[in-house]
């Protein structure tokens, strides 16, 4: 990964961590608008080693769980998990292809979603068909579309 | 997207795995830290990292509530205005009745007062509708005036109620002269393009008579319709001249029918000459719309 490509894919991150926050906090745009966030910390996630991508996750997670009131953690294990996993897909899948990338950053945001889910807690719950199933693949979708552009934006390997 | 091959298994390898491990545990246990500690990282979150977009949505919810507000001070404006034109519109008909009042004591019971009606609707125009009739001794071609001078003349006559028609209508004709009686002719109803181009128009006066500008118009009396002295308006200015033998002149008119709602209607018993009853104040100019001005 050549310097410059280095950099514009976190500088890519870095903006959608502010419109993800910019979008949900500061407009309340909440489930209008995507997880731009998810979609950092894969793309994040295929550009440095295993610790670095967790710790990106870790980071992400504690700043939704500080807007988090009764479920804290459950976004940070979510986050820290997705990262690790996006970190192995180095190992596991090699290609840079469009199908591969809507697959990546569907099963990414869908995954989160249920690791979220499961780490909730019982009281809070919701349905495992319309949380996870139904608005799980709806929110996998709109980050795959979302992802898409970003991973065109951040640039192919080989560009400088 | 990055395409890379298979780690090979370094010492920096396994110090990734290592960290990541950590970074797991981690994360595992930030569920179950001491409220107090979720607590205190979350405010220090959202008074650092998080702080502008939390910002940003109090100025947003500031700025919503502010719209709120603006809306709700318009309605109340509106509110405020609606009530302010309502008392002018009162206070408009106070003044309008208590002229009439005054003539209403002066003409005596010759004259009913009433109500003016109109119906609005197309082919109506000119025409009115008042709630005295034959009963009360209303009669055709009666005269219908106000406290500033001729509203029109009683067409049709029923038993409580009658239908009149106003200078408007363009059947309009009214035997007229000047104030001073010097010169005679008819007033009538001029067509313009558009209704609101309709004019009065003082017509069939001899040219030798010299008609100043402003002088007061009154009915003459002389067709035995319409009593005398009635104003209708007041010389605006000289609309045509014909072969050297007569002259017309455009009139403003004293009344304007559409502003009028309340009118006294002539009885059988009116007197023939009316012209005491405008001496006192309708005569003076300031009752009669003053010149010099448009047309209507």
């Amino acid at each position: 990964m050549s310097a410059a490509r280095a950099w514009r894919t976190w500088i890519l991150v870095a903006a959608l961590l502010i419109l993800h926050f910019l979008l949900h906090v500061g407009l309340g745009y909440g489930r209008g608008a995507p997880d731009l966030l998810t979609v950092g910390l894969l793309l994040a996630a295929r550009e440095v080693g295993l610790g670095g991508a967790a710790a990106t996750g870790l980071f992400f997670g504690l700043l939704e769980d500080a807007l988090s009131v009764l479920a804290f953690g459950a976004n940070t294990v979510a986050m820290t998990a997705i990262g690790i996993l996006g970190a192995f897909t180095r190992d596991l899948f090699v290609g840079d292809s469009r199908l591969f990338a809507i697959s990546y950053f569907f099963a990414g945001k869908w995954m989160r979603d249920f690791i979220h889910w499961v780490m909730v807690g019982e009281g809070l719950r919701q349905p495992f068909f319309d949380q996870v199933l139904v608005q799980g693949a709806a929110g996998g979708a709109y980050a795959a579309a979302v992802g898409l552009v970003a991973v065109t934006l951040a640039g192919r390997p080989g560009e400088p | 997207m990055a395409v890379y091959g298979p780690e090979r298994e370094t010492q920096g390898g396994r110090r990734q795995v290592t960290f990541a491990v950590g970074v797991m545990m981690l994360a595992l246990a930030t569920p179950y830290l001491s409220e107090g500690v979720q607590q205190e990282i979350a405010f220090t979150l959202q008074a650092s990292a998080l702080q502008p977009f939390i910002a940003t949505q109090q100025r947003l919810t500031e700025t919503r509530a502010n719209a709120d507000r603006i809306d709700y001070l318009q309605s109340e404006l509106d509110s405020l205005s609606a009530v302010v034109s309502t008392q002018s519109a009162l206070a408009d008909e106070n003044r309008t009745l208590r002229e009439l009042l005054g003539l209403t004591e002066r003409a005596g019971p010759a004259f009913l007062p009433t109500t003016v009606l109109r119906p609005g609707t197309p082919g109506s125009e000119g025409m009115f509708l008042v709630e005295v009739g034959f009963d009360e001794g209303v009669r055709e071609g009666a005269a219908v005036v106000s406290a500033r001078g001729l509203v029109g003349v009683i067409r049709e006559v029923r038993g409580r109620s009658s239908v009149g028609m106003d200078w408007n209508n363009p059947d309009f004709r009214a035997s007229a002269m000047l104030v001073d009686g010097t010169t005679f002719g008819i007033v009538e109803n001029v067509r313009g393009t558009f209704r609101e181009q309709d004019r009065l128009m003082l017509n069939g006066t001899a040219y030798h008579e010299d008609v100043r500008e402003g002088t007061l118009v009154v009915t003459s009396g002389l067709s035995g319709v319409l009593p005398r002295g009635i104003p209708i308006g007041r010389v605006e200015s000289t609309a045509e001249v014909q072969g050297g033998w007569r002259k017309s002149y455009w009139l403003r008119p004293a009344v304007e029918p559409g502003s009028v709602t309340h009118v006294l209607v002539e009885t059988v018993d009116g007197p023939p000459d009316l012209t005491v009853l405008w001496a006192a104040d309708s005569l003076s100019a300031d009752r009669v719309p003053a010149l010099p001005g448009p047309g209507r």
